[in-house]
């Protein structure tokens, strides 16, 4: 998924720094704006709500640049649009994609295996997604993931040039 | 190993920019770049793409082995 406008038809050409910068803020402030979130909306937590909150319209943010982007395009054109270089390099961050979201989602289930079997017997008190909230959140987090990870691999690599 | 390249040379010789250059081969003029400077190389169809457009044996263009330096075989043409 990638967005298309009349004034960018291939999308926002951005440089590597920003790339990154925008990869790092979704996938460090979407996940820390949530957790902020579980925290109580009273007292001092207040403030840790709000400041969730703020997180992940940043995150959000962050996605919908991401999305406009040239890097974006790349990694989510057909091939008739993409030369030879382009789909090369579209492959190898897809295949690479593919494999950091398997891995992120065996860890999560892992986690929830184990905590909830701690949590059942009173081993532990550790968080589990309850609910429509908690589950909401963490589909809308790692269908940003799955959208936005070709194009973060392909804006992390190392050894390319900034600019051309 | 790498493939090595004048396609700079080529291009300067031409007075083409990358993005002339780019349109003739239907590529991304980043694509171009990419190719100057050794960090992608190419097809055999896109390096015999690049060679029919300058007219000249692929092997002119495109080399397994480093290529003398310009001025090197400007002074020794045995080179």
């Amino acid at each position: 998924m990638y967005a298309r406008s009349k004034r960018y038809p291939f999308g926002r050409s951005i440089s590597r720094p920003v790339i990154r910068l925008l990869t790092a803020g979704l996938y460090a402030g979407y996940p820390a704006g949530c957790l902020l979130q579980l925290l109580p909306a009273t007292g001092a937590g207040l403030w840790a709500h709000f400041a969730g909150l703020a997180l992940i319209v940043v995150a959000v943010g962050c996605f919908l640049s991401i999305a406009m982007s040239s890097v974006q395009r790349q990694a989510q054109e057909v091939d008739a649009q993409l030369d030879e270089r382009e789909r090369a390099e579209r492959d190898h961050a897809g295949y690479r994609a593919h494999a950091l979201f398997s891995c992120v989602v065996l860890l999560g289930i892992l986690y929830i295996a184990l905590v909830s079997d701690l949590v059942a017997n009173g081993k532990a008190d550790l968080w589990l997604p309850q609910g429509y909230e908690g589950w909401n959140a963490i589909f809308w987090g790692a269908m940003m993931l799955a959208l936005t990870l070709p194009a973060a691999v392909l804006g992390w690599r190392r050894g390319l040039p900034d600019v051309d | 190993m790498g493939v090595h390249n004048r396609l700079a040379v080529f291009r300067a010789e031409r007075s083409m920019s990358r993005k002339a250059l780019a349109d003739a081969i239907s590529v991304n003029p980043q694509t171009i770049g990419y190719l100057e400077r050794g960090d992608y190389a190419p097809s055999v169809e896109l390096a015999l793409k690049i060679s029919a457009l300058f007219g000249v044996p692929v092997e002119h263009l495109f080399s397994l082995t480093p290529f003398v330096p310009l001025a090197q075989s400007l002074k020794d043409p045995e080179t």
